[in-house]
């Protein structure tokens, strides 16, 4: 019995070192870090972002394109600055990541100190702060960035649908603010008028007293700038509340949750563009495969996280072909050096600034699908 | 109009303010537990009413299922977790700690069975009909308030007349002199823990067709709960029923005054005016020595 005890308490000890130790993973494993919001009201985010990176790494592995098994450390940021900055320290010292994917502007920025002074690459996929475009050379955005989509909606708002005044509600955090200067500045270019500015604050789940202050307002539309669940509360307690004006917000609206709900029909949205039917076998392979693994179409978002988690195979992959040590200034290094790289959506490069450029789609929601009224394409 | 438009919005979003806190209140004020997981109650209600209603049994079967998860919930958390600790002479905080780890564990459970994403309600009370110009009221205005005004009504009954309510008061003031009188503080202890359970199911139902529910929902119920309790006076049940309905009025309010981001600002900013001013809350005792 004592000789039992003895080889649990042996056992044990093994165990807590294994885990308490970087590096316990046999030196071939790859693994890369993921800061998605796992828990709380952003939660439906992360089950979106994991799906693409999962996904991406079931083809990695499948492929054998690197010298070992290719993993994803997550660690929950709830979508707030704080608990990514606990939780990128960790995957930086503790699990020693080279490469971390991020989401939320908030998160990007908190995490892209961290990041550049560890020189460990961040990537988002999910947030679409401008700011978010000078964060440094470590700091890499597989998603077109939100001016750009206020830049393709709201001259279409304004020639096609003759809408005038406009009240902003946003959230108070730097995307909302984000927000906010860029359609004052693009309101004044298309001449339209930005009548009312609303901000709520990141817990905020009451609307219908903003809603009474959008209606004495009277805009031609209203424009959404929140994310998670308090965007769909949003919508709803202003549909509710005898708001009826044109609804507008951008890509992260388009979400499962927010198309189920009904008050969500005749909403105008921009998103970044993808070729789903594009003949490349990458792309190809990708809506096969997921639209069987999780029974749904992929969005924008699965296609960015599976591509920033494919990014990194393509550049550990070809590190390894030479030799070099898979670290954060590497790949770095050897994205500047190959310039293009073959994603879903087709072949793409990165700007000066380490951002995707693509093509802005406005679209309106009928019968909870999205479909496309028009697509802006910035880099023509 | 504005002013009178956001005087409704604000009864309407104290009186669910006042349902969840009065709960939290009586369940603290006669047992001393502080039942941070009464948020979690109230998601267990509200999702149980959610998924009654989506599965097509109703909204009459719906509400009984969250009544009854409700008092579950409330009932098996007093008898394992709050009486075990309470047994072995643990400590207020140990008992907070206990209760704000169930919390997340309820909220981590429900988007493990439900998912972690939005959901609403869906009713066509939800919507605001036009009563005069510039003013709109849904039904579920007027249901929220008329809810308030029943249960407290019956709340305040119970309390003056039964004898239940006569020995809930009485353990809040000396739970010794409970005993000597024959009665069971364990029995009452649960009797609380019911009628606080049930008094938040009306809000949690109401919120899901309102405001919709997702699973994190629950800290910020508890912190308004909180604040209301305070502000009333800790154990003050008329006092808490006050302050929940100032504290929405107030929150909407603010709307002709500030901007709309401090709008949950001014909740605390009561409740800190509160804490230096008047301690003792709205209708508390004072209990300086």
């Amino acid at each position: 019995m004592k000789k039992m005890k003895n080889l649990f308490a042996i056992f044990s000890v093994i165990s807590c070192l294994g885990i308490l130790i970087p590096g316990y993973a046999s030196a071939e494993d790859h693994t890369i870090g993921a800061l998605f919001p796992l828990s709380g009201p952003n939660a439906t985010y992360g089950d979106i972002f994991m799906s693409g990176s999962d996904l991406a790494v079931d083809h990695i592995n499948a492929d054998k394109m690197l010298s070992g098994p290719m993993s994803i450390a997550y660690e929950d940021s709830q979508g707030l600055p704080q608990p990514a900055v606990v939780g990128m320290t960790k995957l930086v010292n503790v699990t020693g990541v080279p490469y971390v994917l991020s989401a939320f502007t908030g998160v990007s920025k908190a995490i892209s100190t961290l990041g550049t002074r560890n020189k460990v690459v961040a990537v988002n996929g999910g947030g679409v702060g401008p700011d978010l475009a000078a964060l440094g050379e470590y700091f890499w955005n597989v998603i077109p960035l939100v001016n750009l989509e206020v830049r393709a909606v709201m001259p279409y708002l304004v020639k096609e649908k003759g809408i005038k005044r406009v009240v902003l509600i946003y959230i108070d955090d730097p995307f909302g603010n984000a927000i906010l200067e860029e359609l004052e500045a693009t309101l004044k270019d298309t001449g339209g008028e930005l009548v009312e500015t609303m901000s709520v604050p990141t817990t905020a789940q009451q609307f219908s007293g903003i809603a009474a202050k959008v209606r004495a307002a009277k805009p031609d539309a209203v424009y959404i700038a929140s994310y998670g669940a308090q965007q769909i509360q949003i919508v709803k307690q202003l549909r509710d509340n005898g708001v009826d004006q044109q609804l507008v917000s951008y890509s992260g609206y388009l979400v499962p949750d927010a198309l189920a709900l009904p008050e969500t029909e005749g909403i105008i949205a921009t998103g970044q563009s993808v070729n789903y039917n594009s003949e490349d076998p990458v792309t190809k392979r990708f809506v096969t495969d997921y639209t069987a693994k999780y029974d749904r179409a992929p969005t924008a978002y699965n296609v960015n996280y599976y591509n920033a988690t494919l990014l990194y195979a393509i550049l550990a992959q070809a590190l390894e072909a030479e030799g070099k040590e898979v670290t954060g200034a590497n790949l770095l290094a050897k994205r500047q050096e190959m310039g293009s790289f073959d994603l879903v959506g087709g072949t793409v490069s990165f700007e000066s600034n380490g951002t995707l450029l693509s093509p802005i789609q406005v679209k309106i929601v009928k019968n909870g699908k999205a479909e496309v009224v028009d697509t802006i394409d910035f880099g023509k | 109009m504005l002013a009178l438009q956001l005087t409704i919005t604000g009864l309407q979003t104290g009186a669910l303010y006042a349902l969840t806190a009065v709960g939290f209140s009586l369940i603290f004020g006669s047992t001393r537990i502080f039942h941070f997981a009464h948020g979690a109650t109230f998601i267990i209600a509200a999702y149980l009413f959610y998924f009654v209603n989506v599965s097509g049994y109703g909204m009459i079967l719906g509400a009984i299922a969250a009544t009854a998860g409700a008092i579950i919930f409330g009932l098996l958390l007093n008898r394992f977790v709050y009486v075990p600790i309470q047994r072995d002479e643990g400590s207020f905080f140990t008992i907070f700690v206990a209760s704000f780890g169930i919390g997340i564990v309820v909220q981590n459970v429900i988007g493990m069975v439900f998912g972690r994403g939005f959901v609403t309600v869906q009713t066509p009370l939800s919507f605001s009909v036009e009563i005069m110009e510039g003013l709109y009221v849904s039904p579920l205005a007027w249901i929220s308030m008329l809810c308030a005004a029943i249960s407290f009504s019956l709340l305040w009954y119970f309390l003056k007349y039964s004898q239940m309510g006569k020995a809930l008061r009485a353990l809040s003031d000396n739970p010794e002199l409970v005993r000597v009188f024959g009665m069971n503080p364990r029995f009452i202890s649960a009797c609380a823990f019911t009628i606080g359970s049930i008094l938040v199911v009306p809000a949690a139902i109401i919120s899901g067709a309102t405001s919709g529910l997702n699973p994190a929902m629950g800290h910020h119920v508890m912190l308004i709960s909180l604040a209301a309790t305070i502000v009333g006076g800790i154990g003050s049940v008329a006092g808490t029923l006050m302050a929940g309905l100032a504290l929405g009025l107030a929150e909407s309010l603010a709307l002709l005054y500030v901007d709309s981001q401090w709008t949950e600002a001014v909740t605390f900013a009561i409740l800190f005016l509160f804490i230096i001013v008047r301690p003792s809350g709205l209708l508390g005792r004072s209990a300086a020595h």
